[in-house]
């Protein structure tokens, strides 16, 4: 080697590499973006020398230091947390446990998740932190098995479409309905399509599954009044921020916020807060915060609104956390603390993540094993490259897989195998009564060669480009014609879709009894509520809790491809 | 003070001058777009987060609203790196009330005064896809707006590998943006001087 | 009916065990509301709503199940009952940062204390003026 390198001599060539470093170079995972730790602008994970300590002083029942700052320089976040979110009778003895023995009776299952709710409801941020940070993966999972609210879990999806194809999202919306979703959301490209897409989306969720509530994440203000109108069940994009500047940025408050979710409730609508790390260090105002600790500032700040639950799990930031060490770890910590302080935790696993299937998978594990009350927050139900939410963590490609994970481990992700054919039949269903319901209104028509290109189709790529500036006007003229979720129902009808429109109503009409307000609240197949008032997680250690079994673990069982044990030459179906 | 930065990139490689006139006035004109700028644009940066020079970025958005015989004026926001903040006050500025937000690292809105700030007409989310055939529709569209038309919306670019790949570095970037925002600073015209840079 | 007392293991979901508790505002009961109904044109958006005594009937079922928070927002829901949607968004977007003055937010607080007999959503937006005040975030 070293004669040749002398023998002829050159400009410096590039350093010969080994066979091996060319594979690993060639790998998925190096397609990620990693970067450094920078704890002083907040670019790290949960370990930051930058929080602040733990601490509480209580006077006259007002908390009046919290976590090394006096009232008086409270931001309005302390303040809010505080006032509302913090019990202070019982801040004093919770305070006074160390961290080690907080996460203790967190992982330990003989201490019942009441128990750990006394305790967690007197803790202040800094405090959760240090709690979270004295354990593992594995004991944070322990923790969110018996933590989450709801005993059952389920899954989100998203039904979006990068043309905003109303028809489009409507099949995939019964698709995702027949595969087990309780919860869809959607999203647009053109923010005009709004409408148009939410009334195909709530068209297209009863289509495959009756009771599968919809929602479309939009400005506030607007995700709001198409939520008054009825044509959305529930609402999820109401975002709250760790650090004052960026929550002004969002252009709101923890007042703002607390109020709009009372608004939400006040018509009988379901609503959850969003946050997550990383978006503070994002938006480049963390204060020099970890962002662990300013997303624990927003589980707080959910918790003191009263708003029945959250969605986290870093959500639309996941490449930054995913980015730095130990940064999935503290997007379970998320999940964990949401769950402790006894919200709702719609739990991510909602945006592309990674290049590789194996990090794709070790973040998801999380979440997937222990069980939450979503699980996705959504799965895409599309293809990733019509998925409007920039692409989630799984898309329909991986459908076969989630179904051969959850057989594998017996894990209930929520999820479940549909022979083709009822997949067909409900995805030409929901074209059909859409088709019936645009026409009713008097919207821009859907010709049977959509509803055929629809029913076989993987994505948009596969569709007839629809007219989009007659579709805008189309919108357009369901706001300023005040259509309602009422109006959609007399169009199923009037279309000969009388089952769905039952369907509808009856999502409709649960509004009136304000049941789906309580934490972790689902509608099932029958329009029952279930929550985590009649539904309450159990889980108290082996031989407890949920675990799937009956008709349940029998439907887990099927797969596309099983051998028959009676005739190997055959598949069972 | 003027910020001069040069794109090295390519055959035909520019500067791009950017000299503060004084105080962003609103325009009287009803046939204009603002097209405003993040604090750092062609300043302390010269490309965006896949190293498209701000020069030639710059250069697309103006062709694309001259072309359609509207004009264009370029302000600097000096008090936020939001881009719905960028984007709103552009437009609040314009004489049609159509604006253009740009952050350094390529994000892109057009905006419209009388909607929500939280709202939009166009946005393009994904820094990492912006190329220069959109940056000169993003143009063209905001002009098109500003006549009182309504054209299609420039279909928006989808990668979703683009976040786990280039997030963590978008965050750097803003954050090296959010430094230069100076709180009480008003907005300021800029006068743009693109050139072909002298070869060698 | 507000006095009734609920046990939420017994009682929830309402619209299974207590439908005979619910009314829509307009005064219907629940079972009325079917898709003849709906066809006959006897069912209009405004009976698609949560009456103010059914969120304070879920708010007894909230706090007796440990969850104060959530049973507080139901109280301040069952206020904004009374108020028309346009209402509703016009004070959410006053409270927004830097969209109102402290005198426009009493101005709102009073309305919703004498007007609508709000008190916890007035002492909500009277907070807010305070807290707006001390941090600089409202309109100049």
């Amino acid at each position: 080697m070293s004669t040749r390198s002398t023998a002829r001599p050159q400009a410096p060539a590039v350093p010969r590499r080994s066979k091996r470093t060319e594979i690993l170079e060639n790998r998925p995972v190096n397609l990620d973006g990693f970067v450094e730790e920078w704890p002083e602008v907040g670019m790290v994970a949960m370990d930051s020398p930058y929080d602040p300590r733990p601490g509480v002083r209580v006077r006259d029942g007002v908390i009046v230091e919290m976590d090394g700052r006096e009232r008086k320089d409270f931001d309005f976040l302390d303040q809010f947390i505080a006032d509302h979110a913090i019990d202070a009778e019982a801040a004093g003895r919770a305070m006074a446990l160390s961290a080690v023995e907080i996460a203790h009776l967190l992982v330990d299952p003989k201490v019942s998740r009441r128990d750990v709710l006394a305790v967690s409801c007197g803790l202040t941020p800094a405090k959760l932190l240090e709690v979270v940070k004295t354990m593992n993966v594995v004991e944070m999972m322990m923790a969110l098995q018996k933590m989450r609210a709801r005993r059952t879990p389920a899954n989100q999806g998203h039904s979006t479409s990068a043309r905003d194809n109303p028809v489009q999202v409507a099949a995939d919306a019964a698709e995702a309905g027949l595969r087990g979703f309780r919860e869809l959301e959607t999203t647009l490209g053109v923010v005009r399509y709004a409408p148009l897409v939410a009334i195909a989306l709530q068209v297209g969720a009863q289509a495959g599954k009756p009771g599968v509530l919809t929602q479309c994440a939009l400005e506030e203000a607007t995700e709001l009044e198409l939520g008054m109108r009825g044509i959305t069940g529930y609402a999820e994009t109401i975002s709250v921020y760790g650090t004052e500047a960026v929550f002004c940025d969002g252009d709101d408050t923890p007042w703002s916020k607390a109020f709009l979710a009372s608004a939400y409730a006040s018509r009988g609508i379901k609503m959850r807060f969003t946050s997550g790390t990383g978006s503070e260090v994002q938006m480049g105002n963390a204060e020099g915060r970890s962002m662990l600790y300013l997303e624990i500032r927003c589980i707080l700040v959910a918790k003191g609104a009263g708003v029945q639950g959250l969605q986290n799990g870093s959500i639309s930031c996941i490449g930054v956390p995913g980015a730095v060490p130990s940064g999935i770890r503290a997007v379970l910590a998320e999940n964990l603390v949401a769950s402790t302080v006894d919200l709702e935790c719609a739990s991510g696993n909602d945006q592309s993540f990674s290049h590789s299937d194996m990090r794709r998978t070790a973040r998801l594990m999380p979440q997937l094993l222990p069980g939450t009350d979503f699980i996705c927050s959504g799965y895409s139900a599309v293809p990733n490259y019509d998925n409007m939410f920039a692409g989630s963590n799984l898309d329909p490609e991986d459908f076969d897989d989630w179904n051969a994970i959850q057989r594998d481990l017996q894990v209930d992700g929520a999820l479940r195998h549909v022979p083709e054919a009822e997949i067909l039949a409900a995805r030409s269903r929901a074209a059909r009564a859409l088709q019936g319901v645009f026409a009713h209104l008097g919207l821009a028509p859907i010709t049977d060669r959509e509803i055929e290109a629809v029913i076989y189709s993987h994505g948009s790529k596969e569709l007839p480009p629809r007219d989009v500036l007659e579709d805008l006007k189309s919108a357009q003229s369901v706001m300023d014609r005040g259509v309602t979720g009422l109006d959609i129902v007399k169009g199923l009808e009037a279309g000969g879709f009388p089952d769905m429109a039952e369907a509808l109503l009856g999502v409709l009409r649960q509004r009136v009894s304000g049941d789906l307000l309580h934490t972790s609240a689902i509608l099932t197949p029958e329009l029952t509520t279930l929550s985590a008032v009649n539904d309450a997680n159990d889980y108290a250690g082996p031989g407890s809790g949920y675990r799937p079994s009956g008709a349940r673990w029998e439907e887990m069982k099927r797969l596309r491809h099983v051998v028959s044990a009676r005739n190997p030459e055959q598949e069972v179906g | 003070m003027a910020d001069t930065v040069a794109a090295r990139d390519g055959a035909a490689s520019r500067t791009l001058s950017l000299v503060e006139k004084g105080p962003a006035l609103p325009g009287r004109r009803s046939d204009e777009v603002v097209i405003g700028v993040s604090p750092a644009f062609g300043a302390f940066f010269s490309r965006t987060i896949v190293d498209i020079p701000h020069a030639d970025v710059l250069r697309e958005l103006l062709a694309g609203v001259e072309e359609q015989g509207v004009q264009a004026r370029v302000i600097r926001l000096r008090s936020s790196a939001d881009l719905a903040v960028i984007a709103h006050t552009a437009a609040k500025l314009s004489g049609s009330g159509i604006g253009i937000g740009i952050l350094s690292r390529g994000t892109t809105m057009i905006h419209q005064k009388d909607l929500l700030r939280l709202s939009n007409l166009e946005l393009f989310p994904q820094a990492p896809l912006m190329d220069l055939e959109t940056f000169r529709r993003i143009g063209r569209n905001a002009a098109r707006y500003a006549k009182g038309e309504s054209p299609e919306p420039v279909p928006s670019r989808n990668d979703y590998m683009a976040r786990p790949r280039w997030q963590a570095k978008a965050a750097l970037l803003h954050i090296k943006e959010t430094g230069f925002v100076q709180p009480d600073a008003g907005p300021v015209e800029l006068d743009v001087l693109i050139r072909l840079a002298d070869a060698g | 009916m507000s006095d009734a007392e609920l046990d939420p293991q017994r009682d929830y979901p309402l619209a299974s065990h207590r439908p005979e508790l619910l009314r829509t505002p307009t005064g219907k009961r629940i079972d009325e509301l079917t898709m003849a109904a709906v066809l006959a044109g006897e069912v209009a958006a405004e009976d698609l709503r949560i009456a103010p005594e059914t969120l304070r009937l879920q708010a007894q079922i909230a706090d007796s199940v440990g969850r104060p928070q959530l049973g507080q927002n139901f109280r301040r829901a069952a206020e904004l009952t009374a108020l028309p949607d346009d209402k509703v968004l016009g004070i959410y977007n006053a409270l927004r940062p830097r969209a109102s003055t402290r005198q426009e937010l009493t101005a709102i607080a009073d309305e919703l204390e004498h007007d609508y007999s709000a008190t916890l959503c007035a002492r909500l937006v009277r907070e807010a003026a305070d807290v707006y005040e001390r941090r600089g975030i409202l309109a100049s």
